[in-house]
């Protein structure tokens, strides 16, 4: 399997090898950045040096730092040593201990120690001396110098060059004697821009209009047709999410479904009303904090919240709010500064100017939103906004006002009623564990019996048939029988610790497989099973719902069985009011059963506050506000005259039964209300957004990033090597970060996202380190023409459209990609630039290429993300048990054929048929795919029924096209690749064709299994023989090198 | 990665077209005419393959050529089966002392618990094997081989719930985004099989109950390596490798025939553009092909003698099971796959220990037994580093209620206990020694860090030098913070 970005031609570097030996091999790789040039570029050939060699110990990190040396700063490199010596004499190698340190012999003297596996080259060393006889010129990292607008180079070739793009990239080719190649032909012009600003390939027809039109603005005109199609939008949206790390489930443990689309159509949107980009970084980072802040800037602010977050049980909040602020951190620093903060989270950056400290000044503006640091697993954990629309507003205020209406008359209601403790009654005072014994002779007052299964009628043994009392309950049956009960007046409490026994004897002659005691708490879902597991059907086996307690007791003799109420899944408040005695054959008698408790198991809740308070208190999980648990939680000789009223009305209202009649009515009302006023909310959609806390959480330095290690308090700011940041006097917040990154003398976000865009076209950016522009990163293909764009950027108003509309209609881009000899021999990567790009499509342009072409595709923008085919399995190997996401269910008709920006990206198990063609996984950011070329992407376009049924269609497409076989090959190939296929390749799609049809005349089975595959319905006015021909034949054009590809 | 490496690289990659056996024109020449640069790149000077080895590595003569790491997903608990307490039943129910919790961090599902009472093993142990290691009743099997195993009772971890401590051991960090161990072997030693990928992943069922703790597609993807470098999963269902199977109405002589017809127009192609990925497109849908047939045959067992599968156990026969998957380990092992892993699920054991626990042994214990002595039946177990563990281990103290039967375990980060075998790891020994509560590490604390250090040393890799520039970073599988091979396992 080989990774495509290492593309080096064999056979000409096997040339220029055996010509120049190994050492020119080293050179050979800047040999493309470094041109014809003389003179040694600190920032270019020194600094690099440094960084990758030098600065892990003589950097920035002043922890680290040893003999008080740094290189990255001109003062600390010429400064004196402790030794009296200088490492850096300008003009005289021969004095700079530097070079003495690296070019000795003496292996513990030299530098860098071997311990740290690195090793100047000899080119290095030779750099490095040459940089110091010519002076040793220094200046400050490249990035950080605000860009400065460029005039394009003036070059001789004017006929060549369209616009200033390509003044910079000619004199960048004369440097090494390079001709830029011919403009490509019209249409491999037309399908690649199509590709490149829709992410869809030209129809025939407009391949044909384009030719037919030879006005000289025929090409720009196209593009402008292009750039105002809303498949613009969605094809520009994909690039920023997967930037914004955007996904549709929470990413961490359950990975349940969250809400985040609206956001995702928010970023389509934007692109496609070409919102300034400068709007669109502040609305995404702080579109909530903008005053009057609008419902679609809240929407946008979403960006913040596409993080990876959980709700694992046993996780610490604290130490989450730090990861989700830290990736916020390192999100907005990649993206939009192109820069490497996340090495900063433990100590000082070891190549970049970025303390610790300053990293956790930058993470103090993404410290303070009020969500909560465990997400609840919900598909809107707060804060989010309702998407209405319509009347929907008004509904909800309707819902609000009459919800109101009952509160305040519940209050009313209660105000009228006066109430008073009861006399203490004799009841027992329950403050030991003890037996309550629920069944004994009789089932308890209230219980409906009744017999499921079994024949006969309920049987009542008495005397010495019984285990206690005077009677037992016991049954002869075959199978299935059980004798059972609901509605008991009085049901047992379940409290904390709680255990359930009841009493069985088996007859020893006639023992039944397995028995089985079932508990009624509203649903039958708690059952204690003894003996064959497999006997009694009911229940999933190992959860409350079929709890295996092991062998049957022994037959012949009265048995205690125990099980505690945990394990039934029956949660301390629980109340039983029917149980059911079990048996799959033989005979069972049962008797005495109820429950050890201390939980007083008469419930005078209804007649006494003091005793339903007591009830209250023993809960686990008491669904009172907080209010009245705190009210509760006081002694009652101290609680306020407001806790006092509030425990007693919410008695009075909800508890008191002599009140009930009045209550219940109200209640039952406003309950259905609240549920109905629930279900409507639930129906309009909703989206994360963010939200600042009124007062902000207050960030610290943390001790080698451990959440729980504290050290000095920060405030926000930003590092000192970037602009100032003008703080406000009140309190400086993520509002003003954004304006500060898109302020005219940031040195990087113009440039970072321009290199991101020039990366979209050219399959790389001038800056091939997408995200690193720091002293790691690589220097520049073309600094000045990254400058120009960056400067040109900003003074269009940030305008996209306006950008992309010039690298696309460029000399430079609009060049044949043929590779021609001279510049696959110098540049191999394509650096310069000398040829047209050429690379391997995106995940999704592959996939909705096909379902374009075939005519499959629904065009319908936005809403809920859509689950296509998928293989079956995918997320259930992965997925949590009780995860909503744990069973993929694909859905149908219009869903299977949406383009792939709508697919539902489940972070932890994210679309095999997408990841395969190196779509990452949305859990962090990425600026840059890798694009490899593997065998299982072969097996995706082949094989996946997604691509199979575009084959059925695409070939039925071909067929209805023309009555001649050459003319619908001709078709096909022409909807895929754009241009007509020449006489070989006719000659070999039509022996190709030959065969299929041969072989599906005599063996019309395997032709209808094929065309069946896919939901979309088979075109019956075609023979199905024929349509399996062409459907192959067009599953073979789908897999051509040339369709997989931009050229 | 160095410039030359990178150069050496590509230059290997192309050596691939000549294994193709597909005429792909003058580029296939290349790498013949350079046999000083195939010897710098490859130790062994073997011809080299798809997924070729990185120029440099190994850097020093490898114990291992593959790796298979049986996961036990969820964090055993090393009380209950390796880690054999002596003392625990005398204090059964007392609480844990202060003087060894030491206000240590707790998850939030016991830090509210009033009381930490010690919960004994109900099980039994007994010393195995001439080295008379000790080996709790549930794991019989394994026990068998105990000589052949070095058994590391000190194996820490800082994370403390189940996804950021699975996604650490098994991609060095907490927080998703970097390359899984299986994903740098096969970066860093490529494979030695044409047909198959380098890095393939099973996720076998589990008998315990039905919830369990989820997996996540990052412990076996790239991060930022390339996707090539991602495990493949070996599916029991359905398609053993996704989109494998060719569609219905589609056979072998239908789909050469396309592919036929493809690569022809794709030199058609490549005599326009001249661009060499065309060739490379070209050849990998032959090994497409290929795997076509290879996977198949990897997944018929039906040449395995009786002897053999008896080893494995029962289930051996059923596909979906742990036994069957570490069967199909050692059939992948034999075809030449660099890393096999096994992620076997639910061993969290918060409540109900005693029910669960032993329905987890019953599906992997035999298996265990059975793919060690198959390896070292076939004379492979010298080659094969085999590694058992999980993310996490267990508390001595009860969480929830506790009695003599039964009890249940909250997550312990600060010991745990995995298992080596093979590759020249020592048999039959025990390394480190934790407090008499497995609460604390005494002796010779392993790191997970360590745990990945190692299994480099073992496959030749020194972890410090196997990097990968991101982010301006040599990235390493092993992270910034300091790690060492647990020497005193290696013999």
């Amino acid at each position: 399997m080989a990774t495509r970005r290492e593309r080096v031609p064999r056979r000409r570097a096997h040339r220029w090898l055996r010509s120049a030996g190994a050492v020119v091999l080293f050179a050979g790789l800047s040999w493309s950045l470094r041109g014809a040039d003389a003179k040694v570029d600190f920032n270019r050939d020194v600094r690099p040096i440094f960084s990758d060699n030098c600065y892990t110990c003589h950097g920035p990190d002043g922890a680290k730092r040893k003999a008080g040396l740094r290189f990255d700063l001109k003062e600390g490199a010429l400064a004196k040593l402790k030794s009296d010596n200088f490492a850096i004499v300008p003009g005289d190698p021969s004095k700079s201990a530097l070079i003495q340190r690296i070019t000795t012999k003496d292996e513990d003297d030299r530098m860098p120690p071997a311990k740290t596996g690195k090793h100047l080259t000899e080119a290095q060393v030779a750099t490095l001396k040459r940089w110091i006889a010519e002076g040793a010129e220094w200046k400050p990292h490249w990035a950080f110098i605000p860009p400065e607008h460029q005039s394009p180079p003036v070059v001789k070739e004017k006929r060549w060059a369209r616009n200033p793009i390509d003044g910079f990239i000619l004199a960048r080719l004369q440097k090494d004697r390079l001709k830029p190649s011919p403009e490509a032909d019209k249409v491999t012009l037309i399908r690649r821009v199509t590709f490149d600003l829709t992410g869809l390939p030209p129809t025939p027809a407009e391949v044909d209009a384009f030719l037919a039109d030879h006005k000289p603005d025929a090409y720009d005109r196209m593009v402008d047709r292009l750039l105002a199609s809303p498949r613009y939008g969605e094809h520009e949206a994909r690039y920023w999410l997967d930037a914004a790390r955007y996904g549709d489930t929470h990413g961490l443990h359950l990975d349940n479904e969250r809400s985040m689309w609206p956001y995702r159509d928010w970023v389509v949107a934007a692109f496609n009303r070409n919102e300034r980009f400068d709007q669109f970084t502040i609305e995404q980072l702080a579109g909530d904090l903008l005053p009057d802040a609008t419902r679609e800037q809240k929407i946008a602010s979403g960006f913040n919240r596409c993080n990876v977050s959980t709700s694992e049980g046993g996780a610490i909040d604290e130490e989450f709010y730090v990861r989700y602020a830290v990736d916020r951190t390192e999100t907005m620093a990649t993206v939009w500064m192109g820069l490497t903060v996340g090495c900063a989270v433990c100590h000082d950056h070891k190549y970049d100017p970025i303390s610790q400290k300053e990293f956790y000044r930058l993470y103090a503006f993404f410290n303070n939103f009020t969500e909560k640091a465990m997400d609840g697993n919900a598909l809107l954990p707060p804060p989010t906004l309702r998407l209405t629309a319509g009347e929907q507003d008004k509904k909800l205020s309707d819902f609000s006002a009459r919800i109101a209406e009952l509160d305040r008359r519940i209050i009313e209601e209660v105000a009228k009623f006066s109430y008073t403790e009861p006399a203490q009654t004799n009841a027992a005072v329950w403050t030991n564990r003890a037996e309550y014994v629920w069944v004994e002779d009789d089932f308890p007052p209230g219980a409906i019996a009744q017999i499921n299964g079994g024949t006969a009628e309920l049987q009542l043994v008495e005397g010495a048939a019984a285990f206690s009392g005077k009677r037992a309950l016991r049954r002869t049956d075959k199978g299935l029988a059980q004798d059972f009960f609901t509605g008991a007046s009085q049901p047992l409490i379940v409290g904390m610790g709680d255990a359930l026994f009841a009493h069985v004897f088996l007859a020893p002659d006639d023992p039944p497989k397995a028995i089985m005691l079932q508990f009624h708490t509203g649903d039958w879902l708690h059952r204690a099973n003894w003996g064959d597991p497999d006997a009694i059907a009911y229940g999933e086996k190992n959860t409350t719902t079929k709890l295996l307690l092991g062998d049957l007791p022994k037959p012949g003799q009265w048995t205690r069985l125990e099980v505690d109420v945990e394990k039934l899944g029956l949660k301390p408040g629980a109340k039983i009011d029917g149980l059911a005695f079990t048996q799959f054959g033989g005979t069972v008698s049962w008797d005495k059963a109820g429950i050890v408790t201390a939980t007083e198991q008469e419930d005078r809740s209804g007649v006494s506050q003091l005793a339903w308070e007591k009830r209250e208190k023993a809960k686990e999980n008491s669904t009172l506000s907080q209010e009245l648990k705190d009210a509760l939680k006081a002694a009652p000789e101290k609680r306020t005259p407001q806790q006092d009223k509030a425990l007693r009305d919410y008695f009075v209202a909800n508890i008191y039964a002599p009140a009930r009649s009045t209550f219940e009515p109200l209640q039952s009302e406003l309950k259905d209300l609240k549920k109905e006023r629930q279900k409507f909310e639930d129906s309009i959609p909703a989206t994360l957004v963010s939200e600042e806390m009124a007062k902000p959480r207050g960030s610290f330095v943390l001790k080698r990033g451990q959440y729980d290690q504290p050290a000095d308090r920060v405030e926000p700011g930003v590092p000192a090597v970037l602009p100032l940041l003008k703080a406000r006097s009140d309190a400086t917040n993520r509002l003003d970060l954004a304006r500060w990154l898109v302020s005219l003398d940031h040195p990087l976000t113009a440039r970072v996202t321009m290199n991101r865009f020039w990366q979209q076209f050219f399959g790389m950016g001038l800056v091939k380190t997408a995200a690193d522009f720091g002293s790691q990163g690589e220097w520049p293909s073309h600094p000045e023409l990254l400058d120009w764009l960056a400067t040109e950027f900003m003074q269009s108003g940030w305008d996209v459209k306006h950008m992309l509309r010039l690298i696309v209609t460029s000399a430079t881009y609009r060049q044949s990609s043929r590779v021609a000899e001279p510049s696959l021999r110098v540049d191999p990567q394509n650096c310069l630039l000398a040829r047209g790009p050429r690379f391997r499509l995106d995940a999704e342009m592959i996939r909705d290429q096909a379902l374009y072409t075939s005519g499959l595709l629904i065009e319908k923008m936005g809403g809920h993300a859509v689950k296509p085919y998928q293989p079956p399995g995918i997320w259930e190997a992965v997925g949590y048990t009780t995860s909503n996401t744990a069973k993929f269910e694909q859905e149908h008709g219009e869903a299977l054929w949406r383009r792939s920006l709508y697919t539902f990206w489940k972070r932890t198990a994210p679309p095999p048929y997408l990841t395969t063609f190196d779509a990452p996984s949305r859990e962090k950011f990425c600026v840059r795919r890798e694009r490899t070329d593997t065998p299982l992407q072969a097996l995706v376009t082949m094989n996946d029924p997604c691509y199979v049924e575009a084959a059925r269609h695409l070939g039925a497409r071909m067929m209805e096209h023309d009555a001649k076989e050459a003319r619908r090959l001709d078709y096909g190939f022409r909807l895929l690749t754009a241009r007509h296929p020449n006489s070989r390749e006719q000659r070999i799609l039509q022996t190709l064709l030959d065969k299929y049809e041969a072989k599906y005349r005599q063996n019309p089975d395997a032709a209808k299994g094929l065309i069946a595959v896919g939901e979309s319905p088979v075109n019956d006015k075609l023979n199905a023989s024929e349509l399996a021909a062409w459907t192959m034949v067009a599953s073979s054009l789908l897999n051509l090198d040339e369709t997989l590809n931009k050229n | 990665m160095n410039p030359l490496h990178e150069r050496l690289h590509l230059l290997n990659r192309r050596h691939f077209f000549k294994s193709t056996g597909l005429a792909v024109g003058r580029i296939a020449l290349a790498g013949l005419m350079f046999p000083e640069l195939a010897r710098a790149a490859g130790a062994s000077g073997k011809s080299v393959r798809s997924h070729p080895v990185l120029p440099g590595l190994p850097h020093f003569a490898p114990k291992a050529k593959r790796l298979i790491y049986l996961f036990m997903n969820g964090g055993p608990s090393q009380i209950d089966l390796l880690d054999y307490k002596p003392g625990l039943p005398k204090i059964y129910d007392t609480d844990l002392p202060d003087s060894i919790r030491m206000g240590q961090r707790l998850t939030t599902m016991t830090s509210g618990q009033t009381r930490f009472p010690i919960a004994p093993s109900k099980y039994e142990f007994k010393q195995y094997g001439k080295s008379g290691i000790w080996f709790s009743e549930l794991i019989q099997h394994t026990a068998k081989v105990a000589d052949d195993l070095a058994i590391i009772k000190t194996v820490h971890t800082e994370a403390i719930n189940h996804d950021p401590a699975v996604t650490y051991i098994q991609t060095g960090n907490q927080i998703p985004g970097r390359p899984s161990l299986g994903s740098w072997l096969s970066y860093g030693l490529g494979s030695e099989c044409d047909d198959l990928p380098a890095f393939v992943v099973m996720t076998p069922r589990w008998s315990a109950k039905r919830d369990a703790q989820a997996l996540y597609q990052r412990l076996w993807e790239a991060g930022f390596l390339p996707t090539k470098h991602a495990g493949v999963a070996l599916r029991a269902k359905g398609d053993p490798v996704l989109y494998l199977n060719d569609p219905p109405g589609v056979d072998k002589e239908a789909r050469r025939d396309m592919l036929n017809a493809v690569s022809q127009l794709n030199q058609l192609e490549y005599a326009r553009l001249g661009d060499p990925e065309i060739n490379t497109r070209i050849a990998q849908y032959e090994m497409a092909f290929r795997m076509q047939s290879s996977v198949p045959d990897l997944t018929d067992i039906s040449k395995e003698s009786k002897a053999t599968l008896d080893l494995y156990g029962p289930e051996v026969t059923m596909p979906g099971t742990f036994a069957h998957s570490a069967l199909l380990a050692r059939r992948l092992a034999e075809r030449g796959v660099r890393c096999i892993e096994i992620f076997h699920r639910e061993w969290d054991h918060h409540g109900d220990l005693p029910r669960d626990l032993p329905l987890q042994c019953r599906d992997v214990d035999q298996a265990c037994y059975g793919l060690i002595t198959d390896l070292k039946n076939r004379g492979m177990l010298d080659e094969t580093l085999v590694v058992w563990g999980g993310e996490f281990g267990r508390t001595v103290y009860c969480q929830g209620k506790l009695s003599r039967e039964n009890y249940g375990r909250d997550h312990h980060p600060r010991c745990f206990t995995m298992w080596m075998a093979g590759a020249g790891v020592k048999g039959g020994m025990v390394h480190g020694e934790t407090d008499d509560f497995s609460y604390n590490i005494v002796k010779d604390p392993v790191h997970i860090r360590d745990i990945n250090a190692t299994i480099l040393q073992r496959m030749g890799i020194d972890h410090r030098r196997l990097t990968f520039k991101f982010q301006g970073l040599d990235q390493k599988l092993t992270g910034v913070e300091e790690a060492n091979p647990v020497q005193g396992i290696l013999a």
